[in-house]
């Protein structure tokens, strides 16, 4: 071109040659991630573990901003949400009464059988710092992390319903992944039919019930919770109700306030005891008698010497 | 290119880290945990091929790289595929830049458009090659054709707030050289 300056003749080349190594080396981190992802992640949560936090006095102005507008909004439905939430409260005090009832009555029963719930559940409550930042992931990043005892894998809960598990534990920081986001798959069931299913978060805020024994069984209006199959998470913390979807399929309406995370409680999940042979556990091990305790060895050289 | 790059340039190119920084933590920034029925325009990527597309010499590669790599590891993006496809991107544009100068807008925007259009195919395409799960289609192409809708009203803003402008013919730097 007649209008470069003289000096990009020779600059050219090589600045071509230095954006085409810096093009392939991305494209190298990027197949280096699709080869050997489970490094790659690590190190994914530990950049991000080292510069999120150092966001936090340019978030807080622009929460502040967002909080201030969602504020604003409901000052305007102050009015009929006061109603609706008396309508509530007044159902609510017969609940409470019933609550009460139960738990009396439960205390009673659990002292007669003499139970001890598993002390072990217990939780680690974090703060959300940020969501996943794009429109097709569904994850958030809590302040809690491995120096917290964090783990992969453990369930995560608001105060109500199960949010997510664990996935990428930063040092500082890990990440939630959502029960909506496209790669979480929870196994579920069913109440009260007992129904078993996994739970297929597919980036909609109602995910669909995948894999299930008999649609027949299972009404809307059923509650859904985790059932500890394949000791992925411990059983039965609430996940949701069976709602039927406008594209017909049933679906899950989550318990939990996907609209304000705030706080999440880590659940630390114990390992299941592993059994390998369940059949030990049943019985002693098998005495055989008759013709299969015969040493084949023996057979063989009967054989040898009638031979 | 650092050789040619005076004052002005340098303060620029700091707005645009600063600018960039900003719309990183917007993002972040975590409001509504409830999955988006609708897309919100990439403006990382409009703001970079605006800023590429008008004064070049305001946003050199690395720059483009880096800021690209990170928003790929923040937002659970696969790792170096859509930083290397916006950084083709930009140098393509970068190379039609002195073309930009004598076109009319809409054929800046077609190109632009174009351009968005062809990384968000290839990046779908590599994906699907390499058999990982792809986003929502719907979500992709909304994101995208937002992303292209907004391109003009982020030029209205560089122009106006921020001076980044077309270069006129025959301006010279502060070295009086030709730019």
């Amino acid at each position: 071109m007649a209008r470069d300056k003289p000096n990009e003749d020779y600059i050219g080349p090589i600045r071509r040659l230095l954006v085409g190594v810096l093009v392939l080396a991305l494209l190298g981190l990027f197949l280096l991630w699709r080869i050997d992802s489970p490094r790659v992640e690590r190190f994914r949560a530990a950049a991000i573990d080292t510069v999120v936090p150092s966001f936090d006095w340019a978030m807080a102005p622009i929460t502040g901003a967002a909080n201030l507008i969602s504020d604003f909004e409901s000052y305007q439905q102050l009015r009929s949400q006061n109603q609706d939430l008396r309508r509530e409260l007044q159902q609510m005090k017969a609940w409470k009464e019933a609550a009460l009832q139960l738990e009396q009555e439960n205390a009673k029963l659990l002292d007669l059988n003499n139970v001890s719930l598993d002390p072990q559940l217990t939780f680690v409550t974090g703060v959300v710092i940020t969501d996943s930042g794009s429109p097709f992931r569904q994850s958030v990043l809590v302040n809690v992390g491995a120096r917290d005892g964090i783990l992969d894998g453990w369930p995560t809960m608001d105060g109500i319903g199960l949010v997510g598990r664990i996935a990428g534990v930063g040092n500082e920081t890990s990440r939630v992944m959502l029960l909506t986001d496209t790669s979480s798959r929870i196994p579920v069931t069913i109440q009260p039919s007992g129904q078993k299913a996994i739970l297929a978060g597919d980036n909609s805020l109602n995910p669909p019930i995948e894999f299930l024994g008999d649609t027949a069984l299972v009404r809307p209006g059923d509650r859904v919770v985790s059932s500890g199959d394949g000791g992925v998470f411990p059983a039965d913390l609430l996940v949701g109700q069976v709602a039927l979807g406008t594209d017909e399929r049933l679906r899950v309406r989550l318990a939990a306030d996907y609209q304000r995370l705030e706080f999440l409680r880590v659940l630390r999940s114990q390992p299941h005891e592993d059994i390998p042979d369940p059949n030990e556990l049943l019985t002693p091990e098998a005495e055989f008698f008759g013709p299969a305790a015969i040493n084949p060895v023996s057979l063989q050289s009967i054989e040898v010497s009638d031979g | 290119m650092a050789e040619g790059a005076d004052r002005k340039t340098w303060i620029n190119r700091g707005v645009f880290a600063l600018l960039a920084f900003v719309f990183i933590v917007i993002d972040l920034v975590p409001r509504d945990m409830r999955p988006p029925v609708w897309a919100a325009p990439d403006l990382l990527l409009a703001v970079t091929l605006a800023w590429v597309a008008r004064k070049p010499s305001y946003l050199p590669v690395p720059t483009i790289a880096i800021f690209f790599l990170m928003t790929d590891f923040l937002f659970m993006r696969p790792p170096g595929l859509w930083a290397a496809l916006v950084v083709i991107l930009t140098e393509v544009i970068r190379r039609q830049n002195r073309d930009f100068r004598d076109m009319p807008f809409l054929v800046e925007w077609g190109t632009i458009a174009v351009g968005i259009c062809a990384i968000t195919i290839v990046n779908r395409l590599v994906i699907a090659v390499v058999m990982l799960p792809q986003a929502p289609l719907g979500l992709t192409f909304l994101e995208m054709i937002a992303t292209i809708a907004i391109y003009p009203v982020v030029l209205v803003v560089a122009h106006f707030v921020f001076g980044v402008t077309r270069t006129a013919p025959g301006e010279v730097g502060s070295k009086g050289h030709l730019l």
